[in-house]
């Protein structure tokens, strides 16, 4: 056995095969649920909105749903181990570094859910596809392809590029903030979360309004742009990004500090 | 082996449990971990496996901080908790994902010991009793060879053959380089296997010492009440007293319900 106390990547791939051993049958399960999910969404938004009139965006839209609704339900259940104490001192005192079974809950979280559900649903949604083709040829697109939508998203004027920075650490924040509520608190995270979150939107555009009521700066246009103070669109979403950037190292910071101090 | 100095300890909104407790335990022991419930039995043992942090002092076990829950500890160190949980697999993949990360893991003693509890490796964890998977899980922390063993009321839950077995695979599993705390309320339970008994009490530890300690200074006896003058210590039982009384020439064995009551009681043996 490595005798590094911070990070041995034998012992990291050990902790991921045991980790793939404990809950191969719940993967199985879900991945099927999943399928069973989109199939069934898909058909029947397909058959209540018309096969002809259906096409590869609509099919987008749908991917788009399901990513943040299921991505942020299984975030927000990062860290099961936190949800009762038994389980909770088998995980920490498990012979294995505080950064290796961060990394782990990390990457089996957020990075396979990122890189894999794009994945199944592409798969499901085309199986769904040649599913309905080969009982009505009507629908206008029966394959499903992300080219279109993603390189429309990407292609922008140079000064629109931050918005594309602002999307992108925007989801980066919904996904983090739900992970560092599952390390944070063991009971209803997911819902103790999105308090957390409504309750310090509320309280950012509350201060926002009293400022500029204070300030009387209404005038200036906070209102259009709805970030701050700042008038032009891409400014707007540059500082959405460097503030969702900072929030973001927090999150982490937070998360991380929650399983090297969690008392049980 | 475990060095706890001025310890402090309260729970968030509770008055202190723990207040200039200190306590050294060395290896080649078998010691009992006795007190009252809420005495803080269950705390002392999460304080020295880094499960809870001290509020004041400092504990050190094998010479690393528990709080700091390196590897090289954690694979030192096995809790058995009271409450606890196995995953829904079978024992044999079990052993095959946890075993590697204890580095003196000894298969040959686990399957002796899974035989001697009559535990089937191929059954799934999840189907077991209760009694079953506590057997597996002490069966399975006598097997990682850690140098220190921590069992808190290992024997809830157990049947009575399980119990004698339990107390004779103890017995016979840990070498000199070992340390076993055991914390229970059930003092019967580990009477012939415990060679050291801690007492708290009310945060403090009023009472530690070994059991040959114990019995060179006092005898537990059967008796009547013509006992009574000599006994430091009685309690009626069906058909007389027990009594501990100062050590004359007969050998006995260490009551340890009856001494723990003397101790709580402010008997100094």
């Amino acid at each position: 056995m490595d005798s590094n106390d911070i990070f041995s990547v034998k012992r990291f791939l050990m902790l991921f095969r045991q980790s793939l051993t404990i809950n191969m049958k719940t993967i199985a399960i879900s991945v099927a649920g999943f399928f069973g999910l989109v199939f069934i969404l898909l058909i029947y938004l397909q058959l209540t909105t018309g096969l002809s009139g259906w096409d590869n965006k609509d099919s987008f839209r749908v991917f788009v749903f399901l990513f943040f609704a299921i991505g942020l339900i299984y975030v927000g259940m990062a860290f099961p181990s936190f949800r009762s104490k038994g389980k909770s001192i088998a995980f920490l005192m498990f012979p294995s570094s505080t950064l290796e079974k961060y990394l782990l809950e990390f990457i089996t979280r957020i990075i396979a859910f990122v890189v894999l559900m794009p994945l199944l649903f592409w798969i499901a949604a085309n199986i769904e596809g040649a599913f309905i083709h080969l009982w009505s040829s009507s629908m206008k697109d029966h394959t499903f392809s992300f080219n279109e939508p993603v390189s429309k998203f990407f292609s922008r004027a140079p000064n629109e590029q931050w918005e594309i920075m602002a999307f992108i650490q925007g989801t980066i924040l919904a996904f983090l903030a739900v992970f560092a509520g599952g390390a944070y608190f063991s009971k209803s995270p997911f819902l103790k979360t999105m308090f957390i979150i409504m309750l310090t939107g509320f309280g950012i555009f509350l201060y926002i309004h009293l400022l500029g009521k204070a300030f009387d700066i209404d005038t200036y246009g906070y209102r259009r742009t709805g970030i701050l103070f700042i008038k032009h669109g891409n400014v707007g979403a540059g500082a959405f990004s460097v503030l969702a950037m900072i929030a973001n190292l927090s999150l982490l910071a937070i998360s991380w500090f929650s399983l090297k101090e969690k008392e049980v | 082996m475990i060095e706890i100095n001025e310890l402090g300890f309260s729970y968030p909104g509770q008055k202190g449990l723990f207040k200039d407790l200190s306590i050294e335990l060395e290896s080649g022991s078998i010691t009992g971990l006795l007190g009252r419930n809420g005495a803080g039995k269950s705390t002392l043992l999460r304080l020295m496996t880094g499960l809870l942090f001290a509020r004041s002092g400092s504990i050190k076990v094998l010479g690393h901080f528990p709080f700091r829950r390196e590897v090289s500890f954690l694979n030192n160190v096995y809790f058995v908790p009271e409450e606890f949980t196995l995953p829904s697999i079978e024992i044999k993949k079990y052993i095959d994902s946890y075993a590697s990360f204890y580095p003196n893991f000894d298969e040959e003693l686990l399957n002796r010991l899974l035989m001697d509890f009559e535990l089937d490796p191929a059954n799934k964890l999840h189907r077991f009793s209760l009694g079953q998977k506590k057997k597996f899980q002490i069966a399975f922390a006598l097997a990682t060879r850690c140098r220190l063993l921590l069992l808190d009321e290992p024997t809830n839950g157990l049947d009575i053959p399980s119990k004698s077995l339990f107390r004779k695979i103890i017995a016979g599993s840990l070498d000199e380089n070992q340390l076993v705390i055991i914390s229970t309320h059930q003092a019967r339970d580990i009477e012939s296997i415990i060679d050291r008994i801690i007492i708290l009490d009310e945060g403090r530890m009023i009472f530690k010492k070994t059991v040959s300690e114990i019995s060179e200074k006092v005898s537990f006896i059967t008796g009547t009440s013509e006992d009574l003058s000599r006994s430091i210590y009685s309690e009626t039982v069906p058909g007389g007293y027990r009594h501990i009384i100062p050590k004359d020439h007969i050998e006995t064995e260490v009551d340890i319900e009856l001494l723990f009551n003397a101790v709580i009681n402010g008997k100094t043996i």
